[in-house]
């Protein structure tokens, strides 16, 4: 090639490794973007009355007086929207019988929209589910409800050769010359009285237990579950972690039983996380009886397992980089090598082996496959301490899920799902973030 | 120092001794077990079913009357999704690990590395949770776009480069005064086709209507992304163990950085990035939560079998979603065959694990000759 | 074949210094200086290395020489953060002038390091390896081209059998002359050499003066060492710098024997360095 080739060639690839980086970069935006703004709607959103009664009612929070006051303006501009109801109620008897029996479906189509949209109607029995107690507690969720109340969906397959296009028609025009007709423009123009939306700042998301499936209510129990089985895993990983770093680093002859050690290490250190969860179930529980089912005692030993490595790996390397004069001078001043490591050893690589340990623990908050069969339940209640040695918990990952893939109503949750995946996102990132900054100030000591 | 005291020394110093290997020797213990109870919840269903069937044929319906067990189609899912990933991942993440180890500046190192980090961090049910609930609509509104921008951006540099190795390629026998006008010639021809080309090609793409966005598509790209940190850190890790010496030795003799990368630096760290990928390729090949949620769960070979557009099932989200109902009975036949499927990841995760060890190991070998 | 010999070159003078007519001065320094950051390594340095000679730079560790000798062919510039004032000439041109293409200054400017670094492949693709970046060779000119840079460096007789074989399996000093090979293969004009036989053990370091003692008059030879026995045996011309400023400069023997600067003469008994 000549000069002007190769200085092109030299020129793309340095194009071509910054676009790698620009572009892995970008997708780590596009991937925490909508987590960290959708996820944030679950902590601030404008909040309707709804929510407020739900806070009093089953939480026992706010100023009774304040949301009774609330209570009483909102249904005063929801009345006449009662009242139309009642009247079209009454229109329907006077009607003829073949009308009749053509409005009632769409009549209770609109009913059940209604109770959707503003919560039990008047004079109607306490509903047995949470859910159909309230009316929604977000406005954004509101506003989602008033467009299915105004149009119904229809599908025109007129054209043959596309897939069929939905079509919004406005449910305005079947009711055309009845007493409900003035329903649907009022509801439009007067969902702010009847919900008065405000902006909260819901903090407690993280602190309250969830009430009807996650309908309503925060994460509490998904949190707890979450910390406990990090920390049980913790409790196992690390004494042993710790110890076998200290022997591959100090106690060991390199030889085949060495070699075959670590060889197992890095063995473990790649299986698969669902095999570990298959491991839990068929030997904790199913051979070891730690517990009869899923616990998060089972869970916890799972997790060790699958962190183990990674303990042993980061505390080895920081025992390694203690410079060899601390270990010299502490063994010449006549200290026995147990002394020295105990006494000199371990404490300058302490920092090193905190980070390891940090790093870890975000890892064994995120997995979700060897909890499965072992601990994770998708609804329950915040666990008392001892009752984590047998009963299984809810937890952020396998909640997600959960949430995710197998709810009744997805959709009606989209908030409560973003908001446990910023939980989870931000527990780790906060984790690692301590990591990093107890790595910056030992490389400043290092540094002196 | 009386002679019973020393020897109590010893002794403790022994008993001590003993004592950290027998913790030490708790990942042996771990990885014995592991592999002991596997194998020995799989072996009911071979013992019963045999090899064949669960290797042969597509026809996976566990709870039909009578069940089957054909676990081919989930086979060539595991294996579609892989080797999507790689596609994805593998050129990504060494013209990164190129970047960081010889292109960028410290500093822009220093603020690409936190990326790569909180890159590796994420938990994968979070990376699942992205793929289903926002990527995957975003694929079945407009995926035809997607792809066409997608193709411009990979294909119009990789295009430009070709046309321009061609040109070079040809014009070399002719005199220097001919050639540089024939150069011109020949790459704005070629440079009109590649063009027309790619507007034809992306014209169909956008038109494309694609039925579900829980798909092959979306998993790989997912999971390559998920492998890059891997990649990166380790090819990066290979690329600088080459040495300063031997690129200065190469660019002292008049070489530009891309022909020292090229012809030295990347054959000298050869062994490490073939690791580097095999570690990628694990991480992708065990990963459940992101298959799970959106893959598409569909057991079939897709038509034809490099259509990333059609759902797959994989082994990971296999075991996953039928433990739930396979629970209720163990010991049945459906909780045996989720421990068959496991018994074939594991296998897979050792080979690929020595492999890797293996290859570092060589590498290190070549290498030592140099210092 | 190999263009740079010029057979009708008078043999070798002698040392001459560089302001004598007649001997054009290869590489210039005109107050040139280079800094790492804030540090300043080289001060002020005005020198003419003039061509077919073997020039030696001499001074204790950490004095610049390194630094001066990586400013001639750049290799400096692999390193962030550095700059330079001053002019560096090399055939009149300025190679830190901004129109100066770095890959043809390296093709006519060898080096050969410290440390032999060759790289993990044949002996043959070692040498071809320069030659192949530059020049489109067929299969014979090639062979041609790695036997003679082969010859050069005194190496052919014992690598002829085994051309294939991985350079690493050479001994030190073979590799440090495989490096020479190398280098000499692109047919540069000047030969830098940085230390060129710290490394090696007496018998390959005489191995390599011998060598230079061949190159000499064929190519220009610069030749940074802290080994003065050294310098007085191969170079015609020497260079005393010490903490980054050129203190004397002259033909070798004058230097060795009456140094004009105390600095030097204090330098050469070893009462410092």
């Amino acid at each position: 090639m000549n000069l002007g080739s190769r200085k092109l060639f030299d020129r793309s690839l340095t194009g071509v490794s910054i676009m790698a980086i620009i572009l892995m970069s970008l997708s780590l935006l596009v991937l925490l973007g909508p987590i960290f703004s959708r996820g944030l709607g679950a902590f601030f959103f404008r909040a309707t009355s709804e929510h407020l009664r739900l806070l009093l009612e089953q939480f026992n929070r706010g100023d009774a007086e304040e949301i009774a006051a609330e209570t009483r303006v909102a249904a005063a501009a929801r009345q006449p929207a009662y009242q139309m109801l009642a009247d079209f109620e009454n229109e329907l008897q006077d009607m003829e019988s073949s009308r009749r029996q053509g409005y009632r479906p769409q009549l209770k189509e609109v009913k059940n929209l209604l109770r959707e949209l503003l919560g039990p109607l008047p004079g109607e029995l306490d509903a047995v589910m949470v859910r159909q107690q309230y009316g929604p507690t977000r406005w954004d969720r509101a506003q989602v409800k008033l467009e299915s109340i105004l149009f119904s969906e229809q599908w025109d397959y007129s054209d043959k050769s596309s897939m069929g296009k939905k079509i919004l028609v406005p449910r305005q025009r079947s009711f055309a010359g009845t007493r409900l007709e003035p329903l649907f423009p009022y509801l439009k123009n007067n969902l702010e009285p009847m919900l008065r939306p405000r902006l909260v700042f819901y903090w407690r998301f993280l602190t309250d237990l969830s009430m009807d499936s996650h309908f309503f209510g925060g994460i509490w129990p998904e949190i707890l579950g979450t910390i406990y089985l990090t920390l049980g895993a913790m409790i196992f990983a690390i004494p042993f972690g710790i110890i076998a770093a200290i022997y591959l680093s100090e106690f060991a002859a390199a030889g085949r039983l060495v070699s075959m050690l670590r060889v197992c290490i890095s063995t473990l250190a790649g299986v698969p996380s669902i095999v570990f969860g298959l491991f839990g179930l068929a030997f904790f529980i199913n051979t070891l009886h730690l517990s009869n089912s899923k616990s998060v005692l089972a869970g916890s030993a799972t997790l060790a397992l699958l962190i183990l490595p990674t303990i042993i790996r980061s505390a080895e390397e920081a025992l390694k980089a203690v410079p060899h004069t601390y270990k010299e001078a502490a063994l010449s001043l006549g200290a026995s090598q147990l002394r020295m490591v105990l006494t000199v050893l371990l404490p300058a690589a302490l920092p090193g082996i905190l980070t390891g340990i940090i790093i870890s623990m975000g890892r064994a908050a995120g997995e979700t496959a060897p909890i499965i069969f072992t601990a994770a339940v998708s609804v329950g209640k915040p666990l008392k301490l001892w009752e984590t040695l047998s009963q299984p918990t809810p937890a952020l990952p396998w909640n997600i899920y959960n949430l995710a893939t197998e709810h009744q109503a997805v959709d009606e949750i989209r908030h409560v799902q973003f908001g446990m995946v910023l939980t989870l996102v931000l527990l780790v990132l906060l984790l690692n973030l301590a990591a990093i900054l107890i790595r910056a100030r030992i490389s400043k000591k290092m540094r002196g | 120092m009386s002679d019973a005291v020393s020897r109590l020394r010893r002794l403790t110093a022994l008993i001590l001794k003993g004592f950290l290997l027998l913790a030490t020797a708790l990942s042996l213990v771990a990885v014995l077990l592991i592999i002991a109870y596997i194998t020995r919840d799989a072996l009911p269903f071979f013992k019963l079913r045999g090899l064949g069937e669960l290797f042969t044929s597509t026809a996976w319906y566990p709870s039909g009357r009578p069940p089957e067990f054909g676990a081919l189609a989930i086979l060539v899912g595991s294996g579609l999704v892989t080797l999507g990933s790689i596609l994805v991942a593998v050129p990504l993440g060494i013209a990164a690990a190129l970047a960081l180890s010889d292109i960028l500046p410290y500093r822009l190192r220093q603020t690409v590395k936190p990326v790569i980090e909180i890159l590796a961090a994420i938990p994968s049910v979070a990376y699942g949770f992205f793929a289903l609930v926002i990527f995957a609509p975003l694929l079945q509104n407009r995926g035809g776009s997607l792809l066409a921008i997608a193709l411009w951006l990979i294909a119009l540099p990789l295009g430009l480069l070709l046309i321009f190795m061609v040109t070079d390629a040809a014009t070399r026998s002719i005199g220097e005064d001919m050639a540089s006008f024939a150069r011109l010639i020949l790459a704005a021809v070629l440079a009109v086709i590649l063009v027309r080309g790619l507007l034809a090609l992306s014209a169909r793409l956008t038109l494309l209507r694609i039925a579900s966005g829980t798909n092959a598509l979306n998993v790989s790209i997912i999971l390559g992304i998920m492998a890059l940190p891997t990649i990166i850190s380790v090819a990066e890790d290979s690329l600088q163990a080459a040495g300063r010496e031997l690129r200065e030795g190469s660019y002292a003799l008049g070489a530009t950085r891309a022909e020292t990368l090229f012809k030295v630096v990347i054959p000298a760290a050869g062994s490490g990035i073939i690791a580097a990928i095999i570690l990628g390729v694990m991480r992708a090949v065990g990963e459940t939560m992101v298959v799970w949620m959106a893959s598409g769960n569909a057991a079939q070979i897709p038509s034809p079998w490099f259509n990333f557009l059609s759902p797959v099932r994989t082994l990971t989200a296999t075991i996953a979603g039928d433990m739930g109902e396979a629970d209720q009975v163990t010991g049945s036949i459906r909780y045996h065959v989720l421990f068959a499927l496991a018994l074939c990841l594991l296998l897979t995760s050792f080979i690929a694990n020595l492999a890797s060890e293996w290859v570092l190991r060589r590498q290190k070998r070549r290498l030592g000759g140099l210092k | 074949m190999i263009q740079s010999i010029q057979p009708s070159m008078r043999p070798p003078q002698g040392p001459a210094l560089a302001d004598e007519s007649g001997l054009k001065a290869h590489v210039s320094c005109q107050d040139f200086s280079f800094f790492y950051g804030d540090n300043q390594a080289v001060k002020d340095v005005t020198l003419d290395l003039p061509s077919y000679q073997v020039t030696a730079i001499i001074g204790p560790s950490g004095c610049g020489k390194s630094t001066l000798l990586r400013s001639i062919n750049r290799m400096n510039d692999l390193i962030p953060g550095s700059r330079t004032s001053g002019k560096l000439l090399f055939d009149g041109q300025e190679i830190y002038g901004p129109r100066l293409d770095v890959v043809t200054l390296r093709r006519r400017i060898g080096m050969v390091f410290q440390k032999p670094n060759p790289f993990p492949k044949s002996i043959l693709n070692n040498i071809a390896y320069g030659r192949r970046l530059h020049d489109h060779l067929d299969k014979g000119e090639l062979q041609a081209t790695v036997e003679t840079s082969l010859q050069r460096a005194g190496l052919w007789e014992e690598v002829k059998d085994r051309l294939d074989d991985n350079a690493l399996s050479l001994s030190g000093g073979q590799q440090q002359r495989l490096c020479i090979a190398r280098a000499l293969a692109v047919d540069p004009e000047i030969l830098l050499m940085d230390e060129p036989t710290s490394a090696l053990d007496p018998r390959a370091t005489a191995r390599i003066e011998d060598l230079i003692a061949e190159l000499r008059g064929h190519y220009t030879i610069i030749i940074v060492t802290h080994n003065m026995q050294q310098a007085a045996r191969v170079s015609d011309l020497t260079a005393f710098l010490y903490e980054g400023q050129l203190v004397e400069y002259g033909p070798t023997d004058q230097i060795f024997t009456k140094p004009r600067e105390k600095r030097t003469e204090d330098y050469m008994t070893g009462r410092f360095g």
